[in-house]
């Protein structure tokens, strides 16, 4: 963008700015306060509380200066200099607070209130209205996460704004008007949106307020600390405000580069966890039952057993860099293994491309600043509002400025209003990509993309989810289509340090920095810092860790940070490894489900607790510090790995979190990405299989772990199980929308509600991964999709039974 | 620099002055003043008060004991859980915490009530900041002082013990022992 330079002058002092700036911007950088209400800098002006009156000279009247864009030789008179200015902001506020109750004293708002601040320090002292005052029932709930106090309303159009241009889930509107103005929304409706905590966090007095947070503390008796989201892999910046030692709220942290000033409803709401009930922090062990322990009894045990048995490791998503790259380096060259895997179960080329490529080309890889500015986005197989929701709003924002969006995913997904959607089967992507590699002509939907990718200059934006990841060649393919068009090429995980893990080598063929096990040259550069590495064979990936333990053919399985049993797209191998592996370390939180199986637990201490880096799907690395102390002798897993490597009579080569920096920053500094030959040799015609592909991938509310506690977030916007199908397969088996239906796969079966629409793809069956009433990886064997027979449920069944029978014959099955 | 005000050493001496203040007798004469004024305070009827066998009541307008939390005519707790008292606090001796009211069967006037209410007479230095800070009059100071305590949990007061209106002045049981 060319920068045109203004130069203007405010309260006599001189500024020059880039032209289309705001006269209040200007002002805010010649650090000149001008009071506002509407205004805000991520939102479109409006205009609406007339609260920022300024006068420009050589026009009659004042003027709004959130509206009111610079021009040259303007010269700005604010309330500083003014009268006129100063009197009109006096008698805006004496009219904003006409109207407004003074119940300060019990506003969540109260402490920390523009208006309360702006009538401080810009208002008049007291008030000269004598009347009676604006009355409405208050608070109305307009979802179970947002409450809305009407009165309390200054009409500032923050949130209706916020509702058009960010999230474009238009459930607020300014309704009637005159004295009768107000915020409201549709007779009947919900606020059914995952990005409605914002509205809340945006309005600049109590009106809307968030039900989780209703009267459980006053500003002053929080502390509050920097910290990324856990959630997903968009790690957004937050502030954790904690109430003696109680995690009570989570803010968005203003991020230009990341989030810029939103979070998700997830993010926001779901908090509890790591003050469950369940959080245990001492170690146990199952000597006598699951007794506390200590450390110091438990390493030397542990080590004993890691010393003489072959041992994996299964983490999940959510440690820090620093903890993946310790166990990294304990299972290499302390314990002598390559089991080690964080990935779910996903098969296929994708993570080594990825880890090789994006991981480490910076020069290629996608941020949120390149979507923004992109003028194509080509999404495959994500569904960015419901995975990645900060990814979503920043392809809206794309496409508000003009970005051509196109979808290949089995599902509509929240962008269908500013995207081009191509509803494909899971697993025939590949055809698709293909299809736009070769650059077809025609009016097709890749003909379409393909031109537009070419045309985009270079600036063009491929991302691929980590369902892709299951088809061998869909990431070569997908990264063949970026190459070819000269596009960007952006692989989107899930969870939130997924990228970290795959940095630091949690996986069973990678080393630190996207270095190949097998490649003798970049495997010594990592023996050049670490020593050598103990064993040279790639090693087992998650399923065949599982499989492995089934068979007894390991002997300690480390589960950290994960819930196998509720992640693992195998339900039934993993209860059969669980039970029959020697000896299960489960390193966490709590214990969950894995509470049976278990033979000791190590207290690890969650995010909120830590000091680590996490690293987003952009691959940016983002410090995290604790907000409050670890609780009972919980500690950092890099701390627990380091002292299980002393144990075992060896030393991972750091003691303070520095040194591990030190060492770690030699080997994941970026480097050039090693060429690879492209393997993809063109495509068969798809095979239009005539039985249904079920595929299935996460909501963002579902019954994960990280949302324990967080009860008001669930009923605000987690649905039960149910299915979906497309009509012409439904009228094909006879099936009609909303009846029970019995899906069967090779792993199990199960009964859910149908939801008949034309919103999947033909020939394939949607089911989330982990509501309520069904946990779908009891119907996967070690992948996202598997095929599924539908057929109704007979009459007899009651639906009452339905959840209770899904449950049962899930894990059995 | 005329505007600073002179050192000691720069003040002019003045003698007279010196003399005025030191009014002290000299010699015997002193020794006779000295006892007299012992002596008429020996027979000076004696102003002890004999508690905790006697109590006297408090001055009137003292209010420099226990807390109370106040109610409206109607029943109603005037707390409405603000935790401005908490933040005004200097010595953090108060704790509150807020609750929705039932609309049916409110606790106290408006949305919101407090659940808890404690005050630590550990830490509370009686300097009624919380007083001056509490927007309902819920909070007050009383002119009770039997306060004594034999554990660190008896020193918090709740929220249902501050209710009550302070008992008689010397019918504390603690205070009484030591009677």
């Amino acid at each position: 963008m060319p920068v045109d330079p203004i130069t203007l002058t405010i309260d006599d002092k001189e500024v020059t700015v880039p032209k289309g700036t705001l006269i209040i911007r200007a002002a805010e950088q010649l650090g000149i306060e001008i009071p506002r209400f509407c205004d805000h800098p991520y939102l479109a002006p409006a205009g609406a509380c007339r609260q920022c009156y300024v006068q420009v000279e050589g026009q009659g009247k004042l003027q709004t200066s959130c509206t009111v864009a610079v021009a040259p030789g303007m010269v700005v008179r604010t309330q500083n200099t003014s009268d006129a200015a100063r009197q009109a902001q006096v008698a805006n506020l004496e009219f904003l607070l006409l109207n407004h109750p003074l119940d300060c004293p019990i506003c969540d708002r109260g402490g920390e209130c523009p208006l309360q601040d702006q009538a401080l320090a810009f208002g008049p002292g007291e008030s000269r209205f004598i009347d009676a005052k604006r009355v409405f029932p208050k608070p109305v709930p307009l979802s179970p996460l947002v409450g809305l106090d009407r009165e309390r309303c200054v009409l500032c159009a923050r949130c209706t704004r916020f509702c058009d241009e960010i999230s474009g889930d238009r459930f607020l509107e300014l309704f009637a008007r005159s004295a009768g103005e107000r915020v409201s929304i549709a007779a009947g409706e919900d606020f059914r949106s995952p990005f409605s905590g914002n509205t809340i966090q945006i309005c600049p007095v109590g009106a809307l307020t968030a039900t989780p947070y209703r009267f459980v503390a006053r500003p002053f008796d929080l502390t509050s600390g920097d910290s990324v989201c856990q959630h997903c892999s968009a790690g957004c910046n937050v502030r954790v405000d904690v109430r003696r030692g109680e995690v009570v709220r989570v803010l968005a942290r203003e991020n230009p580069d990341v989030n810029d000033a939103w979070i998700c409803d997830k993010g926001r709401f779901a908090y509890r966890h790591a003050d469950a009930p369940g959080r245990i922090t001492t170690p146990l062990i199952r000597d006598r039952g699951l007794e506390p322990a200590s450390f110091g009894e438990i390493l030397p045990w542990l080590a004993e057993r890691c010393r003489s048995g072959r041992v994996a490791f299964l983490t999940g998503g959510r440690l820090m860099d620093e903890d993946y790259y310790a166990l990294s380096k304990l299972a290499r060259t302390v314990v002598g293994t390559n089991d080690l895997d964080h990935r779910r179960a996903f098969h296929g080329g994708l993570a080594e491309v990825v880890a090789a490529a994006a991981v480490t080309d910076r020069e290629r890889s996608v941020t949120y600043r390149d979507v923004e500015h992109a003028p194509v986005i080509l999404l495959v197989g994500l569904d960015a509002e419901q995975e990645v929701p900060i990814l979503h709003l920043r392809i809206r924002k794309a496409a508000a400025r003009g970005a051509k969006v196109f979808v290949v995913h089995p599902r509509r997904t929240r962008l269908h209003d500013v995207a081009e959607h191509l509803p494909t089967r899971p697993g025939h992507e590949v055809f698709v990509l293909d299809r736009i590699r070769e650059g077809v002509d025609g009016e097709s939907f890749e003909a379409r993309a393909a031109a537009a990718l070419r045309g985009a200059g270079g600036s063009g934006v491929v991302l691929v989810g980590e369902r892709l990841a299951e088809h061998p060649l869909a990431a070569d393919l997908a990264l063949a289509v970026a190459s070819k068009t000269g596009s960007r090429f952006g692989y989107v995980t899930r969870r939130a340090n997924d990228r970290g893990a795959l940095g630091a080598g949690v996986h069973p063929s990678l080393l630190p920095g996207g270095r190949r096990l097998g490649v003798a040259g970049e495997r010594a550069e990592v023996e050049a810092v670490w020593g050598s590495i103990m064993a040279s064979e790639d090693g087992r990936d998650a399923q065949e860790i599982l499989q492995a333990c089934a068979d007894r053919l390991v002997d300690v399985l480390f589960v950290i940070g994960a819930d196998p049993l509720r992640d693992h797209p195998d339900a039934a191998l993993t209860r059969r490894a669980l039970a029959n592996v020697g000896t299960l370390v489960v390193q966490s939180i709590e214990l969950g489900d894995l509470e049976p199986f278990a033979s000791v637990f190590l207290p690890a201490a969650p995010a909120a607790e830590k000091d680590g880096h996490v690293t987003d799907w952009e691959g940016r690395s983002q410090r995290i510090r604790p907000v409050r102390d670890a609780l009972g002798i919980s500690r950092p897993d890099w701390e627990i790995f380091a002292g299980l490597a002393a144990a075992m009579g060896s030393d991972l080569g750091f003691e303070t979190l520095e040194e591990l920096h030190e060492e770690m920053a030699s080997l994941l500094a970026p480097r050039a990405m090693p060429e690879r030959p492209n393997v993809w040799a063109g495509a068969g015609p798809p095979q239009w299989l005539d039985d249904l592909t079920l595929f299935t991938y996460p909501l963002l509310v579902d019954e994960g772990r990280l949302s324990d506690g967080a009860e008001e977030l669930k009923a605000a916007l987690e649905d039960p199980a149910f299915a979906e199908m497309h009509p012409v397969d439904a009228e094909k088996r006879g099936l009609a929308d909303g009846v029970d239906v019995r899906l069967t796969t090779a792993a199990g079966d199960a009964t859910v509600p149908l939801r008949v629409t034309e919103h999947v793809a033909a020939g394939s069956v949607f089911v989330p991964f982990n509501q309520p009433g069904l946990a779908a990886n009891s119907l996967l064997s070690g992948r996202s999709t598997a095929s599924v027979t539908v057929a109704a449920v007979d009459e007899g069944s009651g639906p009452e039974a339905v959840p209770d029978a899904a449950l049962a014959t899930g894990p059995a099955a | 620099m005329s505007g600073t005000s002179p050192t000691p050493e720069d003040r002019p001496v003045d003698r007279a002055a010196d003399r005025a203040v030191d009014r002290r007798p000299a010699g015997w004469w002193a020794i006779v003043k000295g006892l007299g004024t012992v002596f008429k305070q020996a027979f000076r009827p004696d102003n002890t008060e004999q508690y905790p066998k006697e109590i006297a009541p408090p001055p009137e307008r003292a209010h420099t004991g226990r807390h109370r939390l106040n109610r409206h005519e109607n029943g109603l707790e005037k707390c409405i859980g603000c935790e401005l008292c908490a933040y005004a606090c200097p010595a953090d001796a108060i704790w509150v915490e807020g609750e929705d009211n039932d609309p049916d069967e409110p606790v106290s006037p408006g949305e919101r009530y407090a659940k808890d209410y404690q005050i630590n007479y550990l830490r509370c230095i009686m300097c009624g900041l919380c007083v001056e800070a509490c927007p309902t009059r819920a909070l007050t100071l009383t002119s009770y002082y039997e306060m004594a305590f034999t554990s660190r949990e008896e020193a918090i007061w709740t929220k249902e013990q501050l209710l009550e209106p302070p008992p008689p002045l010397g019918t504390d049981p603690v205070a009484r022992e030591g009677r």
